[in-house]
């Protein structure tokens, strides 16, 4: 193929987009829908990582102390803390600090109500472990101290994630695979049936001399063209319904908020790899259609 | 040019279309193939374009040996070809100057030299100012001359015609094959399958008859278009038939095929005068 034929055959792959354009309209709908699946299924993993790894570094331990505790014993039992090694930093909360939090959810009447000896949170400390593999025996030893009421347990949190992103990967993983052959399914017909309603130019084109290369190009073109835009398509859907999604899930699980990407985090690479996805499909359902066409019709010039 | 020695092509049902057939082609000749249905004449053209392969025998074409060429070398033999078809195989959707393009946009050319060159095969072929016309606005023969402007834009060595008359009312058939006389007093070898008659008769040249996939007659036939240029049956390689007659185009013997190129616009201006 010469570079000078380079520009008539990108014309003829966007010419071949618009005569097919109800083929092409079909295949953009059903490639946007596998494309948003796809693509949601691939956010969702990589936010559930991202909630599990800002889960794991967080090596904060609450530590609530009996709400018959008064402030002295409560500081007393700080010191006790400071002795039992593996513990970088404390910060205490009074009891008052703590139902201060929940302020706004309680309303100002029941908040009202809880204040001074109708609190029924204690006093609590918030410590940073210096290694985490000693989590559970540290926690032993603090459980032990007089005074303790619980102290909170993250490591089923995270052991429950990390089985939920296993669940997601699997899943995500599997929802692509299928999507994927789906897409490549759906790409390589609308090739073929282009490719049907064109056979007449491409015997023509093979009479003349036309090369292999040359006549697969506009076809590869069209399917590329085809996933580019579809690609745009689904990345630009997930990426207006991203932040509504998010802040929905934020309001059940208020973790959320904090621990996934935002939307200015996720819309660059959302569009890029959709995209690049999207083209891609489009490159190789549009080769394997013209090429399995070529290999036993395309030779066909004089007649059947 | 084209030879072909103990060519048999036997299709996958067992159809024997051609039985050890052989013969040589030169340059510059101008040959009719005639014969009945399914004799073996469109087999005999699809083996010379390479959509076929011959199942035994030797074939060469253009100086390529068709029987051993790889599939990526056989557009680069096509582009030493242009191809007639009956039904003139015209794009639609395209206006003339386009379908004739075409051909050339298929082989890369640039879009500069393609409009040179369309514009001055159009005037060859008698359809100056048709450019933007649609092959279905057009009379058969009109779109018959443009189909033959696709086949010569590429400047091809033979033309392959595969019934071009087949279509069209007997005036322009005449038109049609005075133009494919034009062409072939260019040195340009123009092999036409028919089954008209009348035109072989009017036009002669080459004549050969293939029945049940054999050669049964190869001859000349002198008419007022041919040169009177035979040869003796020492250079032909057709072998058991009973006359056998070449003739070679004079200009050919004359003029390198080098020297045939450079002179090209030259000569074919003239013809376009003729015609």
């Amino acid at each position: 193929m010469k570079l000078s034929s380079t520009g008539y055959l990108f014309k003829e792959g966007f010419k071949n987009i618009w005569n097919n354009r109800m083929m092409s309209l079909a295949s953009v709908i059903v490639l946007v829908s596998c494309l948003i699946i796809t693509g949601a299924a691939a956010l969702i993993s990589v936010n559930v990582r991202s909630l599990i790894s800002q889960v794991g570094d967080d090596n904060e331990v609450t530590i609530y102390l009996k709400p018959e505790l008064s402030d002295l014993e409560s500081i007393k039992l700080g010191g006790e803390l400071g002795k039992i090694g593996n513990i970088e930093s404390y910060v205490f909360n009074s009891k008052d600090e703590v139902i201060k939090q929940y302020e706004k959810n309680l309303g100002e009447e029941i908040y009202e109500s809880m204040q001074g000896d109708g609190n029924p949170f204690g006093n609590e400390y918030k410590i940073q472990l210096k290694d985490l593999s000693k989590y559970s025996e540290t926690v032993e030893k603090i459980n032990k101290l007089e005074g303790v009421d619980k102290v909170s347990d993250r490591s089923d949190i995270a052991g429950k994630l990390t089985k939920l992103n296993y669940f997601v990967t699997l899943v995500g993983s599997w929802v692509v695979l299928i999507l994927a052959v789906v897409t490549l399914f759906i790409i390589s017909n609308t090739i073929k049936m282009t490719m049907y309603s064109r056979r007449f130019e491409i015997s023509i084109m093979k009479s003349v001399g036309a090369t292999n290369a040359f006549v697969r190009i506009p076809f590869i073109i069209e399917a590329m063209m085809i996933g580019l835009i579809s690609g745009l398509i689904a990345s630009g859907a997930i990426i207006a319904m991203y932040s509504p999604v998010r802040d929905a899930a934020s309001g059940i699980i208020g973790m959320i908020a904090d621990t996934t990407l935002t939307v200015k985090q996720v819309w660059l690479p959302t569009l890029l790899t959709m995209s690049g996805i999207g083209m891609l499909i489009g490159l190789i359902g549009g080769f394997i259609s013209i090429t399995r066409y070529l290999n036993k019709e395309g030779g066909a010039i004089i007649g059947k | 040019m084209i030879h072909l020695e103990n060519i048999s092509k036997i299709y996958p049902n067992g159809n024997e279309a051609l039985k050890k057939i052989s013969l040589d082609i030169d340059q510059g000749e101008f040959v009719f193939i005639v014969g009945p249905s399914g004799a073996g004449k469109s087999t005999f053209l699809k083996l010379l374009i390479h959509e076929e392969k011959a199942t035994f025998g030797k074939l060469t074409v253009n100086g390529r040996d068709l029987i051993k060429i790889k599939n990526r070398k056989v557009p680069y033999l096509r582009r030493t070809m242009g191809i007639v078809f009956q039904d003139f195989r015209l794009i639609d959707k395209m206006n003339v100057f386009d379908n004739v393009a075409f051909a050339m946009r298929a082989i890369g050319t640039p879009e500069k030299a393609i409009k040179k060159r369309v514009r001055y095969v159009l005037k060859l072929v008698g359809l100056e100012g048709t450019d933007k016309r649609r092959p279905n606005e057009l009379s058969g023969g009109e779109q018959q001359r443009v189909a033959l402007a696709r086949a010569l834009v590429n400047n091809p060595e033979i033309i392959i015609a595969d019934e071009p008359t087949g279509n069209i009312d007997p005036e322009r058939s005449y038109e049609i094959m005075k133009m494919l006389v034009a062409i072939n007093r260019r040195g340009t070898t123009v092999i036409i399958v028919t089954h008209e008659h009348e035109l072989v008769k009017e036009f002669g040249g080459r004549v050969i008859r293939i029945a049940d996939g054999e050669i049964t007659h190869d001859e000349f036939l002198p008419t007022k278009y041919q040169p009177e240029r035979i040869l003796n049956s020492q250079n032909s390689s057709a072998q058991n038939i009973p006359e056998k007659k070449h003739r070679v185009n004079a200009e050919a013997e004359e003029e390198s095929p080098a020297e045939q190129n450079d002179n090209e616009n030259e000569n074919t201006a003239e013809e376009a005068d003729t015609l």
